[in-house]
C-alpha cells in the first residue's frame, strides 16, 4: 500500500465523502450504512446522504440506561456506539443456512450461504466503525474465518465490506477500550479513518482503496493544527476513559475461569433476567442454532441459522439433561468465555471493552463490577489500588487483524449435509438401532468421529460412528427425540444427509505395542467400537486387550451378539455388568468400574479409552489414575449439544474447549479438571 | 392417529374468538389444512356440529363457569392431543383479574340480576381442570406458530416452539430497546416470546401476553422498576394483563397489590 499523509475533509464536504463511499469511479455500486437516530438511540442504517447522520447529538450511558441528548453544534461523530453491531450485517440475525429441494426420493441439500451485508448484493461501506468494533470484528473473523471450517456467509460479506472508520473523541462512562486495549484509537484494519475536528475531519487512508478513494475526493493535506488537534481528541477520549470510567484488569479478568465456585454467580443470578440481551448486543458474541423445519403443503425447507444466546435454557440441553440448567452456570458462562476461555480457544480477548452489554442490560448489570466481585482479593488486594491504569499485561486482541478488503478464510467451507442411503438397519435393543450406512463419495470418517445425521425438515444430531468397514459405515442411535426416534425410524433405501466426519477421533495408533483397556457405558459403547475393531484386526501390534462395559439391563445391552463372542476369545479380556439384572442374567451387576482389574494391566505402559455418563467416565478415570496410568494415556470421549459440529455455533462449549473441533475425544489431562465442575 | 386425516376440533370458552380467529387468517394456508385436517368442529367457521371424538382438540378460553367446568372433563375424553391456545386457556386470560376481587361484589355491579348468572369465583386455565398436551400462547396466538404447529403434525415432529423470553425476537428483529433507551416499563426480559416482538417495536413495553418465559426472574426486574421510581401499584397493573393469573406473574400481583393497599386503601380500585 503506498502511504498516504492525512487530508483535510471541510465539514461541508461531508456530502461529497458519502457520494464517493457510494459510488467509486461514479456508478453506485455500494450501499453506505452508517449511524443514525431512529428509537432514540444511534442504530446503524442505510444512508443515501450526510445529512441523515446524527448531527449535534450526544448519548448518555450507564449501567441499564442509553439517552440520546440535543446540542446546537454539527459534530456527526461525538457520541459513543450504540445498540446495534456491525455483526448484524456480517453475521445476520437470521439467514438461510441450508436449502432442501426436490421429493423424497432424491432431494438434496445445499448450502445457502451467500447471506450479503446490504440489499443489492453487492459492495458495501461500513461508515463510522469505531476502533472496539475493528477489533471485534477481527474476533469475529477469527471465530468464523480462519478455520478449521469457515462460514462462508461471513466470510462473503466480510470480502465485500469497505471500513470507514470514526476515531471516538466523545467516549461514554461504559466505555472500556483501553482496558483491553482495543480503542479509543483506530490503528489497523480499515479502508479510511476519520477524526471529526471543530470545522471537519482529518482523513487518513489505511488500504490501497482507500488511497484511491481520498485520491478521487482531491482533498488537500491537513496542515499541523489540524492534525493535532485531531490526535489530541483522540488523546483526550482515552484520558477521559482512564481517568472516569471504572475500567477492567484484563489479566485478572483472565483468570475468571479458576472461579468456577465462587458465591458471586449466585448472587448476581438473583439480579440476571436471563434475557440474554447482552449477548444479542456484544459485538462479538457468534452463537447461533439451525432450526430444521417443514411447513405445510411446501415440505422440506432446509435449515434456517440464527442468532442464540449461552443464557437461553436449551442452549445447553441435551437428551437426559442440562449442562448449564441453572442461571448461576450460564451466567458464569458468559462472563468466563468473553474474557477469560476465549484466550484459550482463539488467542484473542472475546471482550472488546465496548460497554454494550452495560448498557442494554435490562437491570444494569454491570461486568465491569462482576468481574471486580469475583477476581477481588486475588492478590489480597483490590486489583484496582496502586496505579488503575498501569498498563495490563495480556488484554491486547490479538494483533495480527485480517486485512480490510481481504477475504479472511484459510478453512474449509462449512459442508452442507450429503445424500446417504441406508442399506441395513437391525435393532440393537427396545429403543437402540445400528444403521449401516453406503458411504456417499468424499466422506472421509474415522474412529472417534461423528457424523451430522441430517433428516429433512427435522433435525441434524451429532451422532458418532461405530463401524467403518469398506464403503460402508454404520451408526448406532438411540431414541430419545424427535431426530434420533426418526433416525430409528429409517429402512434400508431410505436416505439421509451427512456431514462429517467431524471432530477429533480415537488416537488408536498412541496403543500400538501397549496394553489397551476400553471401558464404555451404555450407547456410550457405539463411539468406541471402531477402536475394538482396529485393536482387534491389527490384534498382534497389542498386549493385553482388556473390554469392560456395561449397561442398564441385559436388554439394554448394544452389540450384545459381538461383545459375547468377545468374551470367549482367548486373547482378549471382556467382561460385562448391568445395573439390574434380569431372569437370564448370571453375570455381574453393579457399576462398570467394579469390572475394572488393575492388577492385570501393565500399569504404566496401558492406554484406556472411555466412554458413558460423564459420571461413570469420572469414576473410571479416577480408578484409571490410581492404577498408575498416566492421564494423557486415558481418552475420554464426552458430548454436548451441538448444533454445527464444527466450531460455528457455540453450542459446545466446555470450558475452554469446542467439543465438536476439540474433541470430542480428549485425554484426561486436557478434560479431568472439568469433569467435576457442576454446570460447565 | 389413522390413515385418514386427523379429525379436529375447535372448541371456546371464556374468550373473545381471536385466537380461532388466527387460524382462518391463515389464508395462504387454508387449502393445504383442509386437505391435510378434517375439521369436524369449528364453532366459528362453519354452524356445522358433530361429536367427538377427537384426534386434535383446540381449545380456546378459560374456565369460568360450573357448566364448563364440567364440558372441558368430558371433552378431554374425547380427545387424544389437547391444545390449549391462547392466554384465556393458557393462563385463565384477563378475566382472571377478578379472582383478586370480590366475586360476588363485581358480579352485582355488572349485572342486573346477580342470582341468574352462574359464574365460578375464578377464570382459570384449562390445564388447572384436564391434562394438556401442548399448548400455544399469547393474546392472541401467533399465525406463525400455529402453522408451525400444524406442519409438525403433519410430518410428525415435534412443533419448534422455543421457550426463549420476548428479547430474544426483540434483539433479532434490531429494535431499540426502549428499556433502557427511554426507561419505559417492558415485561419483554421475563416474557415467552413467539409474537414477534411486535409491542416493543411500536414503542410500547411489553404486556407479557404470552407469560411468564420459564425461569422468569420478576423479582429482578420489579427491583429494578421500583428503584427506577415506580410504585407498587404501578408495578402490579403492569403484570396484570392477559397472563395475570400465571405464576411468577400472579405472585407479583397479589403482593403489589398487596402493599399498595396498605399504603392506599383506594389503590386496590
Ligand atoms: C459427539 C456426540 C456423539 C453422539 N453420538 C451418539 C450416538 O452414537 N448415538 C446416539 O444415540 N446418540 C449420540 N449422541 C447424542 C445425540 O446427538 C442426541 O441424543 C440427539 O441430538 C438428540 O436429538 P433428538 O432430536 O432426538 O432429541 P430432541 O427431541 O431434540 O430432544 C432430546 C434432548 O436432546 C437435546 N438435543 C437436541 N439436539 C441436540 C444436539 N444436537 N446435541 C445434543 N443434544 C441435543 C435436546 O435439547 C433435548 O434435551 C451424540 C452426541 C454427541 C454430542
Ligand atoms: S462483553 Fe460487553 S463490553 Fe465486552 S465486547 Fe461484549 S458487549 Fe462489549
Ligand atoms: S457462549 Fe460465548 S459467544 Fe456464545 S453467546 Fe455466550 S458469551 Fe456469547
Ligand atoms: S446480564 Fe443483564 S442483559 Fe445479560 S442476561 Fe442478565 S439481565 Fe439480561
Ligand atoms: S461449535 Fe457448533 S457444535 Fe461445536
Amino acid at each position: 500500500m503506498t502511504e498516504t499523509a492525512a487530508r483535510f475533509l471541510a465539514r461541508d464536504r461531508l456530502e461529497d465523502l458519502v457520494h464517493a463511499l457510494a459510488r467509486p469511479g461514479g456508478v453506485e455500486v455500494r450501499e453506505v450504512i452508517a449511524p443514525t437516530v431512529e428509537d432514540g438511540a444511534i442504530v446503524h442504517a442505510p444512508i443515501e446522504s450526510a445529512a441523515e447522520l446524527p448531527r449535534g447529538v450526544r448519548d448518555v450511558q450507564a449501567p441499564g440506561v442509553y439517552r440520546l441528548e440535543e446540542t446546537e453544534d454539527e459534530l456527526v461523530f461525538a457520541y459513543a456506539v450504540g445498540p446495534h453491531a456491525w455483526k448484524r450485517r456480517l453475521f445476520p440475525p437470521q439467514r438461510t443456512r441450508l436449502t432442501f429441494a426436490g421429493d423424497d426420493g432424491r432431494g438434496a441439500f445445499d448450502a445457502a450461504d451467500d447471506a450479503s451485508p446490504s440489499r443489492n448484493g453487492d459492495q458495501v461501506v461500513f461508515l463510522g466503525v469505531r476502533a472496539c468494533e475493528l477489533a471485534a470484528i477481527t474476533v469475529q473473523d477469527i471465530v468464523f474465518a480462519c478455520g478449521p471450517y469457515t462460514d462462508v456467509s461471513y466470510a462473503s460479506a466480510r470480502g465485500k465490506a469497505f471500513i470507514a472508520a470514526v476515531q471516538c473523541t466523545h467516549p461514554a462512562s461504559t466505555c472500556f477500550c483501553t482496558s483491553m486495549g482495543t480503542g479509543p484509537a483506530v490503528t489497523s484494519g480499515h479502508d479510511l479513518a476519520l477524526t471529526e475536528i471543530e470545522d471537519g475531519f482529518v482523513v487518513v487512508a489505511g488500504s490501497n482503496e482507500g488511497v484511491e478513494l481520498l485520491e478521487s475526493l482531491g482533498l488537500p493535506l491537513a496542515d499541523e493544527d489540524r492534525r493535532s488537534s485531531a490526535q489530541a481528541a483522540v488523546r483526550g477520549a482515552a484520558d477521559h476513559i482512564e481517568r472516569n470510567n471504572v475500567g477492567v484488569d484484563g489479566s485478572l479478568a483472565r483468570r475468571l475461569d479458576r472461579f468456577p465456585e465462587h458465591d458471586r454467580w449466585d448472587e448476581v443470578a438473583t439480579r440476571c433476567l436471563a434475557c440474554t440481551n447482552c449477548t444479542m448486543v456484544c459485538p462479538t458474541c457468534f452463537c447461533s442454532r439451525d432450526i430444521h423445519t417443514s411447513v405445510l403443503g411446501q415440505g422440506e425447507a432446509g435449515a434456517e441459522r440464527q442468532w442464540d444466546s449461552c443464557f437461553t435454557v436449551q442452549f445447553g440441553e441435551v437428551a437426559g439433561g442440562n449442562f448449564r440448567r441453572r442461571l448461576r452456570d450460564r451466567y458464569r458462562h458468559w462472563i468466563t468465555h468473553k474474557f477469560s476461555t476465549w484466550w484459550q480457544q482463539f488467542d484473542a480477548s472475546g471482550c472488546v471493552g465496548c460497554g454494550r452489554c452495560i448498557a442494554w442490560c435490562p437491570v444494569g448489570i454491570d461486568v465491569r463490577e462482576e468481574i471486580r466481585a469475583v477476581t477481588e482479593g486475588e492478590h489480597g488486594e483490590d486489583p484496582r489500588e496502586g496505579d488503575p491504569f498501569q498498563a495490563r499485561e495480556g488484554a491486547q486482541v490479538r494483533a495480527e487483524t485480517v486485512g480490510a478488503g481481504d477475504t479472511p478464510g484459510d478453512g474449509v467451507p462449512e459442508p452442507p449435509p450429503v445424500m446417504a442411503t441406508v442399506t441395513s438397519a437391525r435393532w440393537e435393543t427396545a429403543d437402540t438401532v445400528t444403521l449401516t450406512i453406503a458411504t456417499p463419495p468424499g466422506l472421509d470418517v474415522r474412529p472417534g468421529q461423528f457424523v451430522m445425521a441430517t433428516l429433512p425438515g427435522i433435525g441434524a444430531p451429532p451422532i458418532s460412528v461405530s463401524r467403518i468397514s469398506g464403503a460402508h459405515f454404520e451408526i448406532t442411535v438411540r431414541s430419545v427425540g424427535q431426530a434420533t426416534a426418526a433416525l430409528c425410524a429409517l429402512a434400508p433405501g431410505d436416505r439421509l444427509g451427512i456431514s462429517g466426519g467431524y471432530g477429533r477421533g480415537w488416537p488408536v495408533d498412541e496403543a500400538e505395542g501397549c496394553d489397551v483397556i476400553v471401558v464404555g457405558g451404555g450407547i456410550g459403547l457405539a463411539p468406541l467400537r471402531p477402536v475394538l475393531d482396529w485393536v482387534l484386526e491389527h490384534r498382534d501390534l497389542h498386549s493385553g486387550v482388556y473390554v469392560y462395559t456395561g449397561a442398564r439391563t441385559p436388554d439394554d445391552m448394544i452389540f450384545a451378539a459381538e461383545m459375547a463372542d468377545l468374551e470367549l476369545r482367548k486373547d482378549v479380556t471382556a467382561l460385562r455388568t448391568v445395573d439390574r439384572a434380569g431372569p437370564d442374567w448370571l453375570g455381574p451387576v453393579g457399576v462398570v468400574t467394579q469390572l475394572l482389574d488393575p492388577d492385570a494391566w501393565a500399569g504404566e505402559s496401558a492406554v484406556a479409552f472411555v466412554c458413558g455418563p460423564e459420571r461413570m467416565m469420572s469414576a473410571t478415570l479416577d480408578a484409571l489414575l490410581d492404577a498408575g496410568i498416566a492421564s494423557d494415556r486415558i481418552w475420554l470421549t464426552t458430548e454436548r449439544h451441538m448444533e454445527c459440529g464444527v466450531g460455528l455455533c457455540g453450542h459446545c462449549q466446555l470450558g475452554p474447549f469446542f467439543v465438536c473441533k476439540d474433541g470430542p475425544v480428549f485425554d484426561a489431562a486436557q478434560l479431568g479438571p472439568y469433569l467435576g465442575i457442576e454446570g460447565i | 392417529m389413522s390413515d385418514s386425516p386427523p379429525r379436529v376440533g375447535v372448541v371456546k370458552f371464556a374468550s373473545c374468538d381471536g385466537c380461532q380467529l388466527t387460524l382462518l387468517d391463515l389464508e395462504d394456508h387454508l387449502l393445504e389444512i383442509a386437505k391435510s385436517f378434517d375439521i369436524v368442529e369449528f364453532a366459528e367457521a362453519s354452524s356445522r356440529r358433530s361429536p367427538g371424538p377427537y384426534d386434535i382438540l383446540f381449545v380456546e378460553g378459560s374456565i369460568s363457569t360450573q357448566e364448563q367446568a364440567n364440558e372441558i372433563l368430558e371433552l378431554r375424553t374425547q380427545t387424544a392431543v389437547l391444545v390449549t391456545i391462547g392466554a384465556c386457556a393458557t393462563a385463565g386470560g384477563v378475566q382472571a383479574l377478578r379472582n383478586w376481587a370480590d366475586h360476588d361484589e363485581f358480579r352485582s355491579a355488572v349485572y342486573a340480576r346477580p342470582e341468574y348468572v352462574d359464574s365460578l369465583a375464578t377464570s382459570t386455565p384449562i390445564a388447572d381442570h384436564v391434562t394438556v398436551d401442548a399448548e400455544l400462547r399469547g393474546c392472541p396466538i401467533d399465525g406463525g406458530q400455529l402453522l408451525e404447529l400444524l406442519s409438525a403434525v403433519v410430518a410428525g415432529r415435534r412443533p419448534q416452539i422455543r421457550e426463549e423470553a420476548v428479547c430474544l425476537s426483540c434483539k433479532r428483529r434490531g429494535t431499540v430497546c426502549i428499556m433502557a433507551a427511554s426507561g419505559a416499563a417492558c415485561l419483554g426480559p421475563v416474557t415467552s416470546g413467539g409474537c414477534g416482538a411486535i409491542c416493543p417495536a411500536m414503542g410500547r413495553g411489553c404486556y407479557g401476553c404470552f407469560g411468564p418465559v420459564l425461569d422468569a426472574n420478576t423479582e429482578s426486574l420489579t427491583a429494578w422498576l421500583r428503584a427506577s421510581g415506580r410504585s407498587d401499584g404501578e408495578i402490579g397493573r403492569l403484570f396484570a394483563g392477559f397472563t395475570a393469573y400465571a405464576e411468577p406473574f400472579r405472585s407479583v400481583v397479589t403482593r403489589s397489590r398487596a402493599i399498595a393497599s396498605e399504603e392506599d386503601p383506594r389503590a386496590r380500585e
